[in-house]
């Protein structure tokens, strides 16, 4: 297959803008300021507890949101060309994501409730040498297979034969020449995005495993590993949403991303609700139906148990019951406003129902929602990061970016 | 009208049964019906049709099969009121599955209904104004006119490229 | 494929409804004296006993139940391929789409005899259904076997209505091509059908409602199917990743049968230029996905059986491996996984004798997975005394014979009499395609 036509075009103006980073510098400041600021103060685990609330959940979006470029890569749905570039542009937050993953090596004593406990065995599984060593592996396979994904994709992608630098030079450097070249890249860019949809389904498993289910050490849910991808899935969709939005309100038709697009992304958004609520209900009705103590504290606590029955109800709502009655409506999803509130309402629910998974592990008989302020900004910290990875790899790389209309399907 | 000739025009082609379809009317010839071995969108759009109602009878049956299935979970559990494995006797948590399946169920019900209703299905009398070629590879225009005017409208589908055929 | 035009289409399906050869009603001969055969077994368990099973406490539950999954599990496929895969909009599931729908609807029927057979008092099964009756008695709907029931009767209905809507443009195809009975009978059979606009405009409606419809049963028929195990409390059963475990080794199953039917009936009705090699590989290169996440399922399973640090949990899995049945274990885990990752190389996709060589390895590898999971459970549960063998008797053989007879023997007969291949989906195909 023949590469790129020099008739497509990326405009310039497309680029994030300056504001774009400085709102993310801003938001990142602030969030990395409260962070210091529960640290020092009378209850760092609160602050640990935020961060890493938040490091699974955006790094989540983040591998989400790559995996959906990767997938529909591999099933070469052609559909998602244009959304493509933009999924991939997620990858910018992967460096973040292993460093976060590195400083909570730092808060361990915070962190893990069950550096303490009494773990009857587990602690072959269970120990912070073994776990941060299989974790950091994994994430760094996960990880690499992402950006070797996305270099191939950029080599296939980039015409200019400027001299590239920094970044670029990095992943886009040494730009194929002859068509065997081409071939080549194409087999590899094949190769890595088949070979991240496999490590995103065994590292996201492991995670969920590891950083969530784990937090309480005497509970187990086989299914708690896929249910975590799954939801990763779910969030990254979500974003991706939420950057196609911005991107075609910014230009308007210039952008290349027609109706029809948002329109096929907004009902795997929609499929995705539905997997992640099937997912939470499977595990919910086999340990309700089952009965044993051992299964059930952990449900009975989040779900029936005040403070976290409030919470439960909150998340059941936002992440399926507004999500699903929306999205119904056939013209809803080509409403770039719409969907991203939506979606961003959809990205909070996650982000309590990860506070509700690891809040009551992580706060023995809480009275009161552990949620405030400082919270919130450690979420609008990630945010930032998020905003900042993102627009850096959007400007680096504006073949990422869809190609203006006319020049892709 | 008794007096009316019907005729249907037969094309290979389906942008020339679409642009005969067009045509009809300016020409004086009333169009009676369009068939098709596929479903077109060429002809639809001419035809100026977008969705059907189907689904509204869909939803309607999906919304009593959600109830039903409910109600039909809960009124026998109330019957006898007995506590069985420990569960409490009205638990929505495995009632929400018969409530889902019946959801389904009626949806189909009632897909099956609007469908039959809509196409106005079964129709045994349309076959005496069809040929068996529509079905095939022909795109079919069924159009009537006075009977006087049975020339013009063969001259006009035969123009268009189609063959015709005559109904008494 | 764009080469086809119309004629061609319609000749080549219409062709395949000739009269048969003496070989296709030699075998249709064989597997009606199978069916026979599994009634008669049947027969003699009502009038003799359900003892007359390998099937006794602790494992109550045998080759009925492994062939009740097994049957539903095939079911599921054809769903996936009709509907879901009508959703993607994934054109290469036109050719196969017919033959995938049908395959459901009988393999719905065969496992719908399941749950009348293995019951000790057929005779008294009119129970299960919710009419009120003298003695006040109303079926118990916290039950997941009373699930399967309201689940299983849901997806045979909605897939024979499915089934049906899909063929009516075909049966006016065949109406209007035929003579004589044949045209008398699809004349009733395609309701009138003309092709008119206003009826095509509904249909496609409809039909995608109907794919719609079907795909969330995909998913929770085979969740409620996986419920009867994983609802007990029974050491590997008892576990959260059943739901979509089964489905996915339903999809798996599925699949592997769809290969194992079109292949043959490819060659046999020179549909060669219709299902050609590339739906085959698609379909090759989903049953790769769907074995590796059946993989994934197993290693999840131990894992979790591990860190949970439970005895009885941990025995039950080190059992698998090493006890009475884990020969079964490894068919599961050879066939199921480690051969269909050979699906991975092109020459073997490309390949008809393979293709059919790993899809009978696949059905007979999935055959054992329930055997595993369903005897493995039970015969080896929390006390120690109520452990206990089980092993399949003549008449659950005699059964599982007439079950596979009649499926084929169903699918045998729609193949001569009913068009197996959609033409109006391969018009639209071609035309899309011009």
């Amino acid at each position: 297959m023949n590469a790129v036509s020099p008739s497509v075009q990326h405009s310039a103006g497309a680029t994030p803008p300056r504001a774009f980073f400085t709102l993310g510098a801003v938001l990142a400041a602030a969030g990395l300021a409260a962070f210091l600021a529960g640290l020092l103060g009378p209850q760092p685990a609160r602050a640990w507890q935020a961060f890493l609330i938040n490091f699974l959940l955006w790094s989540a979006v983040a591998q989400g949101a790559v995996l959906f470029s990767a997938v529909t890569h591999t099933v070469k749905a052609r559909w998602a060309g244009p959304l493509s570039g933009l999924a991939a542009a997620f990858a910018g937050f992967f460096p973040l994501s292993l460093g976060c993953f590195l400083v909570l090596l730092i808060g361990r004593n915070h962190i893990f409730p069950w550096l303490h406990q009494d773990l009857h065995g587990k602690e072959i599984w269970l120990n912070i040498p073994f776990l941060f060593t299989r974790d950091g592996i994994g994430f760094l396979i996960l990880y690499g297979l992402g950006w070797a994904y996305l270099s191939q994709d950029l080599k296939l992608k980039t015409k200019t034969a400027a001299p590239a630098a920094g970044l670029r030079r990095l992943l886009a450097g040494r730009l194929p020449q002859t068509e065997a070249d081409f071939q080549r890249v194409q087999g590899r860019k094949a190769l890595w995005g088949t070979l991240y949809c496999f490590a995103f389904a065994l590292v996201l498993s492991l995670i969920g495993f590891d950083l969530v289910m784990s937090m309480d050490p005497h509970w187990v849910s086989t299914l708690f590993g896929a249910y975590h991808f799954v939801k990763a899935f779910y969030v990254g969709l979500g974003a991706l949403i939420i950057l196609a939005a911005w991107v075609h309100l910014r230009q308007g038709k210039a952008a290349g991303l027609a109706a029809s697009h948002f329109h096929d992304v907004g009902k795997l958004f929609l499929a995705f609700c539905l997997l992640w609520a099937d997912f939470f209900y499977v595990q919910l009705t086999v340990i309700w139906y089952g009965n044993i103590p051992e299964e059930t504290h952990y449900v009975i606590l989040r779900t029936v148990t005040p403070p976290w029955n409030a919470l439960a109800w909150t998340v059941f709502t936002v992440c399926f019951m507004i999500p699903f009655v929306v999205l119904i409506n056939r013209r809803v999803k080509t409403m770039p406003h719409v969907m991203m509130v939506l979606c961003g309402l959809v990205i909070l629910g996650i982000w309590l129902e990860h506070l509700l998974l690891l809040g009551p592990a992580l706060n023995h008989e809480a009275a009161e929602l552990p949620l405030g302020i400082a919270d919130g900004l450690v979420f609008i910290g990630f945010l930032g990061g998020m905003l900042l990875a993102v627009g850096t790899m959007l400007k680096t790389f504006p073949e990422l970016l869809p190609p203006e209309s006319g020049g892709g399907r | 009208m008794p007096a009316d000739t019907q005729l249907l025009g037969l094309f290979k082609d389906e942008a020339k049964a679409a642009r005969a379809i067009q045509e009809l009317a300016p020409a004086g010839f009333q169009f009676r019906r369009a068939h098709s071995p596929i479903p077109s969108h060429r002809i639809l759009e001419v035809l100026k049709l977008t969705k059907g109602p189907v689904g509204w009878f869909t939803l309607a049956g999906g919304i009593i099969g959600f109830f039903t299935g409910f109600a039909l979970a809960i009124f026998t559990a109330v019957q006898w009121n007995l506590i069985v494995s420990g569960k409490p006797i009205v638990s929505l948590i495995p009632f929400f599955i018969v409530g889902f399946e019946f959801t389904i169920l009626f949806s189909v019900f009632g897909n099956v209904v609007g469908l039959l209703v809509c196409s106005r299905l079964p129709d045994y009398r349309g076959l005496e104004t069809y040929d068996p070629r529509c079905s095939g590879e022909h795109f079919g225009v069924l159009a009537a006119c006075d009977t006087g005017r049975k020339g013009e409208l063969m001259d006009f589908f035969q123009k268009k490229g189609g063959e015709v055929r005559v109904f008494e | 494929m764009s080469e086809l035009t119309y004629a061609e289409i319609d000749q080549t399906v219409l062709d395949t409804l000739s009269p048969p050869s003496g070989g296709y009603w030699l075998l249709v001969m064989v597997l009606i004296l199978g069916v026979l055969t599994g009634a008669a077994c049947w027969a003699y368990q009502i009038f003799t006993g359900i003892g007359v099973g390998g099937q006794n406490i602790p494992v109550a539950w045998g080759t009925y139940l492994i062939n009740f999954v097994f049957w539903v599990g095939i079911a599921h496929s054809g769903t996936l391929i009709s509907a879901i895969l009508h959703l993607f909009r994934a054109g290469w599931r036109n050719p196969i789409a017919r033959a995938a729908e049908t395959m459901t609807v009988f393999a719905v029927c065969c496992a719908g005899l399941f749950p009348f057979i293995h019951l000790g008092r057929v005779w008294q099964v009119y129970y299960m259904i919710p009419l009120p009756n003298q003695r006040l008695l109303w079926p118990n709907f916290l039950s997941p076997l009373i699930f399967d029931v309201v689940a299983i009767s849901t997806y045979l209905t909605v897939s024979a209505l499915f089934w049906y809507t899909g063929l009516v443009p075909d049966l006016a195809v065949v109406r209007d091509r035929s003579t004589g009975l044949r045209h008398r009978i699809f004349r009733v059979l395609s309701l009138g059908w003309t092709g008119a606009h206003h009826q095509w405009l509904n249909y496609s409606r409809g039909y995608l409602f109907f794919a719609a419809l079907a795909t969330p049963l995909v998913i929770s028929v085979h969740s409620v199917v996986s419920w009867d195990f994983a609802l007990g409390v029974v050491p590997g059963w008892h576990t959260t990743i059943f739901a979509p475990y089964f489905v996915a080794g339903a999809i798996h199953s599925g699949l592997a049968m769809v290969l194992t039917l079109m292949i043959p009936l490819r060659r046999i009705f020179r549909y060669e230029a219709i299902i050609t090699m590339n739906v085959l590989e698609n379909v090759a290169k989903t049953i790769v996905l769907t074995g590796l996440i059946v993989g994934l399922a197993y290693g999840t399973e131990f894992f979790i059986a591990w860190y949970s640090r439970n005895p009885v949990e941990m025995e039950s899995f080190y059992l698998r491996v090493t006890g009475e049945y884990a020969f079964g274990f490894y068919f599961m885990a050879l066939c199921n996984v480690l051969i269909p990752v050979l699906l991975l190389f092109k020459a073997v996709r490309r390949s008809i004798p393979s293709l059919f060589t790993i899809s009978l390895v696949i059905n007979f590898g999935m055959w054992w997975e329930r055997f595993v999971i369903i005897i493995g459970g039970v015969a080896h549960d929390f006390a120690p005394h109520s452990w206990g063998l089980y092993a399949p008797r003549p008449v659950e053989y005699g059964v599982m014979v007439g079950s596979f007879s009649l499926f084929f023997l169903l699918f045998l007969l729609f193949c001569k009499h009913l068009p197996s291949v959609s033409m109006t989906e391969m018009k639209e195909t071609v035309s899309h395609a011009g």
